[in-house]
């Protein structure tokens, strides 16, 4: 048998017995690639049937390259925001660069198939420990936000929001989330499956030569992480070419709109895991077609390369169409000559591969040969792997009271936190502002925020969340925390939620205790956002997280929440305001201090706050109509650092903006990371006092005043401004 | 002594490629293009301790993605330039690196003449107004470079 | 009539939209070319080169593009007088091809826009422009007051003015840099430069004023909801803040 193959015993057995004979190598790779956890999601696809996916503003939910979601109408057009979320986590631990980078190439491929303008990016991040020099996790952390931003900025889609994260739990295995935002009118969106009538279109290979790169990858990164699988992944190094990206978006771009002149339908998918067998067989199989594909036609970067190589390996930058064959002669020539990609890369072009067929089989040839033919549905259908989990109980300990906290000396040592303090340096190397829609860009708020559609004040606003220190006590809680928080920091800056996307980081799932946290995790996902009545547009699972030695990574559920605004004049700018606002604290305020910063820096142990979802939506109701009202000056989402963290925040902005407004508060525990909304308000009468607490005034001057402890806001920022200088200099 | 070393990308380099585009389209006549960073170490003579070191190091080394090639001496080789930046200040400057290497090769394969290399500096991989251009191939214009502004 | 201006597009340029959007919020007749047809180009009044990374700025930002065909129409038009104004990668390959600061020959470069120090790496980070020479020494910068301050972002990789000492004697001596960087009160120091460039400079104009290069993007802060704390009048869509230089530009196209 061929060594290269993660395929098991059972899943071969299946195979000759459905084939009645043995498989040639080219089917042993594909049915490897096809049948692996990373294209399968065989052991996860039957517990993610349990988010809820569906609403009045679902335009597309799970299922293609990316989900989408209605974002309002303009000029009598209705326009959907296209949504997609993924990981490239083992990559990115072996080539830190190339990894992020195309992760990020990866991502914006599956928004721009959707016939899609890609308009954003947002980056989790999961990192190591960086503070010690030299350590493998701090080149890790340095090299994967350099990817991201060769990646990014060059192809000119600015990053909207992302997080970041230091945990020793990533030393070994970081995370590297991505997701993407398109904006497509509504019914110009293209799917990712043969639409009916195709029978004999042609089938378009679109982008760079392929190559041996990547081969093997799907199978790759459903291994864990050791020595002999980064020794053994040289030929995955998946390499990045951003240049020839900016060029494949814009000829596509070109030929939507060709497709549109002419009213015709195709299907345009990415190509990922699986290269151009997986691509060619799902888009036809899923339109309950056949293919048949002539790889002798296939643009190649080097010569003799085994048609398995061809078949199955995963060079980066390329996009497969199905395309009416009066047409498809046409976006050959604009990719080739009006987008002259051969001149962009080495023998990248947009080529002829192959017909679809009526027949429901996948056929390849090969120098004359037919190198594989079997049923399209056996290889493209979903198979499932019922593994045995634990089940996790929920973690209860005593609540532990906790002891009065010396405001004075913690304040300073919160904000120097590594998951608190600024990540400007880390993201000032995104291009945040490019194409000229930016409202709120990267780091300047709780959600980035653009105008996306030119002459429209429609608004849409992207957050994340995913606490790993959450995650480390409780997997299922962590995960409704996630979809809390996201969208509490959509909402802090004046939109409305519309829907999620999530990304589970999880380890071996054939370990019972590390795939029950994964279950766990989904029930959470699932129960949050059914509380919230917000849907899943579209996800991604990656397991295997694992250190060299086995060990899991904190439970990593990492969610994104798109908001929409019906107009971006009533976006919450930045920063209070002035002197004389009420501070109110409205939403949750339960004194737990399980897993905040808090409890890390008191080496105290506690649950996790608890969430009241009846108190959640009161809280956004009432942000919501304090906005409407024009009585919310400023507002900022608790979350790590606690209250008092989000108000020192909202003191910076000012500050920076020349603003001398500082404020005055007097809270039990205001480090607490309890949730709920710090807003400034102008006239507190104004709004229905229910579920919210006054704490204090806005004052003027440069001070906060907490509890009587007063702390000048320019020392504080400088504080929290200067830990990741180190990191990211 | 001081040792100098050459980086390579051991991956499809893409700057390489398009360089060879260009540098075609001007009317040089290359056949290949490889570009490498080179550094400058004290390596006290034990060339394979220093060869540890770098990979150990991954500030400007990984395994996966890398090639590394110790030079023997400090200096361009033929159908070679080094385009030393007074400019550039990088984390790798930091870490010795001293010029960006252009090696450019003829449709044979063989290293181009001084001609050609002159021809490609002048007109596309040197700014004159930052950078100096350290041509190798003949003993006479070799260059030691010092790595200072 | 107005002339047209032209928006050519490199391969690896990524702000051509916004750019001809703003033109246009501004009342400028500005229209995309392509680079498979750069001979379209003769047809224009005045180009604007917009950001990006043309060829993905391999070798040098700016270096392959000043030799591409889209550069020997502009090289002409610059030569008959024609305006053209590069914007951050379009300054670059004005700077490569040798239009600014235009104190040597053509694709001969006397300065560089080098690696930014002291972060040297991509640094976005919002900026203000201050007009450094006299309005009127360059037909672009015409309709703006004395000292004129243009909000812009600064996004960009290498964009520090470097040169040797005498070249900067003669880009100083000949008022070429036509903007420096300053701060919101107009203040100008170090503080205020976000990549470290000689003279403080962020725009450099060449000896006849018709070519202008900024580094900074003055589109991403070119419409009310770019900056809504800045907010001018009540309509969040029209232009302002960085679209007071795009009008002074249009303006001189109408004239030329």
């Amino acid at each position: 048998m061929v060594e290269s193959v993660a395929l098991r015993d059972d899943e071969l057995q299946r195979i000759v017995e459905r084939l009645g004979r043995e498989p040639s190598v080219v089917e042993l790779h594909a049915f490897d690639a096809q049948w692996s956890e990373h294209c399968s999601y065989k052991s996860t696809r039957h517990h993610l049937k349990r988010l809820p996916v569906s609403g009045a503003g679902v335009v597309l939910g799970p299922g293609e390259d990316a989900g989408a979601l209605h974002l309002g109408t303009h000029a009598g057009q209705a326009y959907a925001v296209v949504v997609a979320h993924e990981s490239h986590n083992h990559p990115s631990q072996i080539v830190p660069f190339e990894g992020a980078a195309t992760g990020v190439g990866g991502i914006v491929r599956d928004v721009l198939c959707m016939g899609a303008e890609v308009i954003a990016v947002a980056d989790p991040l999961r990192l190591g420990r960086v503070e010690r020099a030299g350590a493998h996790a701090r080149h890790v952390a340095q090299g994967v936000v350099d990817g991201i931003a060769a990646y990014a900025n060059a192809i000119g889609v600015p990053n909207l929001a992302g997080d970041a994260y230091f945990e020793e739990g990533f030393d070994e295995n970081c995370l590297v989330n991505v997701v993407a935002l398109g904006l497509v009118k509504e019914n110009e969106l293209i799917h990712s499956y043969a639409p009916k009538g195709a029978e004999d279109w042609a089938i378009v290979l679109v982008g760079k030569a392929t190559d041996p790169s990547g081969f093997g990858g799907a199978s790759f990164s459903s291994l864990a992480l050791d020595a002999t699988a980064a020794q053994a992944s040289k030929g995955a190094v998946q390499v990045p070419d951003p240049f020839l990206k900016s060029v494949l978006m814009r000829a596509s771009y070109r030929v939507f709109a060709l497709l549109r002149e002419r009213k015709v339908s195709a299907a345009f998918k990415d190509l990922g895991a699986g290269g151009i067998m997986g691509c060619s067989a799902e888009i036809t199989a899923h339109g309950g077609y056949g293919a048949q594909i002539d790889l002798d036609r296939v643009n190649v970067a080097v010569e003799r390369m085994a048609p398995e190589v061809i078949a199955v390996g995963e060079t980066q930058e390329r996009l497969l169409w199905v395309l009416p064959p009066e047409i498809a002669g046409e976006v050959v020539r604009i990719y080739n000559e009006e987008f002259t990609l051969p001149e962009v890369a080495y023998n990248a072009r947009a080529t002829i591969v192959g017909r679809v067929t009526a027949e429901p089989r996948y056929v390849m040839r090969y120098r004359g040969k037919t190198v594989m033919d079997v049923e399209s549905e056996f290889l493209a259908g979903s198979i499932r792997d019922e593994l045995p989990y634990t089940e996790v109980i929920r973690h209860t300990t005593a609540v532990e009271e906790l002891p009065a906290i010396d405001v004075e000396t913690l304040l300073p040592r919160v904000l120097a936190h590594r998951d608190v303090a600024s990540r400007e340096p880390l993201y000032r190397r995104y291009d945040a502002v490019v194409r000229g829609a930016t409202v709120l860009p990267r780091g300047a708020a709780d959600a980035g925020v653009l105008a996306p559609i030119p002459g429209s004040r429609l608004g849409v606003a992207l957050a994340v969340a995913g606490n790993p220190r959450y995650g480390r006590i409780d997997p299922g809680y962590a995960a409704e925390h996630a979809v809390v928080e996201a969208m509490r920091r959509v909402v802090a800056i004046g939109a409305r939620p519309i829907g999620l996307t999530n990304c589970l980081n999880f380890g071996n799932p054939r370990k019972p205790e590390q795939y029950g946290a994964f279950v766990a995790a989904v029930d959470g996902l699932a129960r949050a956002a059914t509380e919230l009545d917000l849907p899943f547009v579209s996800g991604n699972v990656s397991l295997y997280n694992e250190s060299v030695a086995g060990a899991a990574i904190p439970a990593s559920a990492i969610v994104a929440c798109i908001g929409a605004l019906d107009d971006v004049a009533q976006c919450v700018t930045p920063g209070l305001k002035q002197a004389g606002s009420a501070l109110l604290w409205i939403g949750s305020r339960e004194l737990a201090a399980g897993g905040s910063v808090l409890a890390e820096l008191l080496g105290s142990d506690g649950n996790l706050p608890a969430i009241s979802y009846g108190g959640e939506r009161a809280a956004v109701g009432i942000v919501h109509d304090s906005i409407v009202r024009g009585v919310l000056r400023s507002c900022r989402a608790v979350s790590d650092g606690g209250m008092l963290t989000a108000l020192a925040r909202l003191a910076f902005d000012a500050m920076l903006r020349g603003r001398s407004v500082g404020a005055e508060i007097d809270f039990g525990n205001p480090l607490c990371e309890t949730g709920g909304f710090i807003c400034e308000v102008s006239d507190e009468s104004e709004i229905d006092l229910t579920g919210a607490l006054q704490i204090g005034r806005t004052i003027a001057g440069t001070e906060l005043i907490v509890n009587g402890a007063r702390f000048e806001i320019a020392r504080l920022h400088e504080i929290w401004s200067r830990p990741l200088a180190g990191i990211y200099p | 002594m001081r040792r100098a070393v050459s980086i390579t990308l051991g991956i499809p380099d893409n700057e390489a490629y398009t360089a060879l585009v260009a540098l075609r389209r001007l009317g040089v006549e290359v056949g290949r293009v490889e570009r490498s960073d080179v550094y400058l170490f004290e390596d006290r003579g034990d060339a394979e301790a220093l060869e540890r070191r770098i990979v150990g190091d991954e500030t400007i080394f990984n395994p996966n993605k890398h090639r590394l090639t110790l030079l023997e001496a400090p200096a361009p080789r033929a159908g070679e330039v080094w385009i030393e930046s007074s400019s550039s200040r990088s984390a790798r400057d930091d870490a010795g690196r001293i010029a960006t290497a252009w090696r450019l090769f003829d449709e044979r394969g063989e290293p181009v003449s001084r001609g050609v290399i002159e021809a490609a500096s002048e007109r596309l991989l040197c700014n004159p107004a930052i950078d100096r251009a350290v041509i190798g191939g003949s003993d006479a214009d070799r260059d030691i470079p010092s790595g200072a502004e | 009539m107005s002339g047209r201006i032209a928006v050519p597009v490199f391969p690896g340029t990524n702000s051509e939209d916004e750019t001809v959007r703003l033109l246009r919020d501004c009342g400028g007749d500005a229209e995309l070319v392509h680079w498979s047809a750069p001979e379209r180009l003769a047809e224009y009044d005045a180009y604007v080169l917009s950001g990006g990374f043309a060829y993905e700025d391999r070798i040098r930002a700016g270096a392959i593009a000043a030799h591409d065909r889209i550069m020997d129409f502009v090289i002409e038009a610059a030569a008959a007088g024609k305006l053209v104004f590069g914007i951050c990668n379009g300054a670059q390959i004005l700077l490569e091809a040798g239009l600014v600061p235009g104190t040597g020959p053509i694709r001969r470069p006397t300065a560089a826009f080098a690696t930014n120090l002291p972060e040297a790496h991509f640094v976005c980070r919002h900026v203000y422009l201050k007009l450094a020479v006299e309005p009127a020494r360059c037909a672009m910068t015409a309709a703006l007051p004395p000292n004129a301050l243009v909000p812009a972002w600064a996004a960009h990789a290498e964009g520090r003015l470097a040169a040797t000492p005498a070249h900067l004697d003669e880009i100083a001596a000949g008022r070429h840099v036509a903007f420096v960087y300053a701060h919101a009160n107009g203040r100008v120091d170090d503080d205020a430069v976000p990549n470290g460039s000689a003279l403080r400079c962020a725009g450099l104009v060449n000896r006849a004023g018709n070519v202008l290069a900024v580094m900074p993007h003055p589109e991403r802060d070119g419409w009310n909801f770019n900056h809504l704390e800045r907010c001018v009048g009540d309509d969040v869509l029209a232009p302002s803040g960085g679209a007071t230089l795009f009008r002074s530009f249009v303006q001189a196209v109408a004239q030329s």
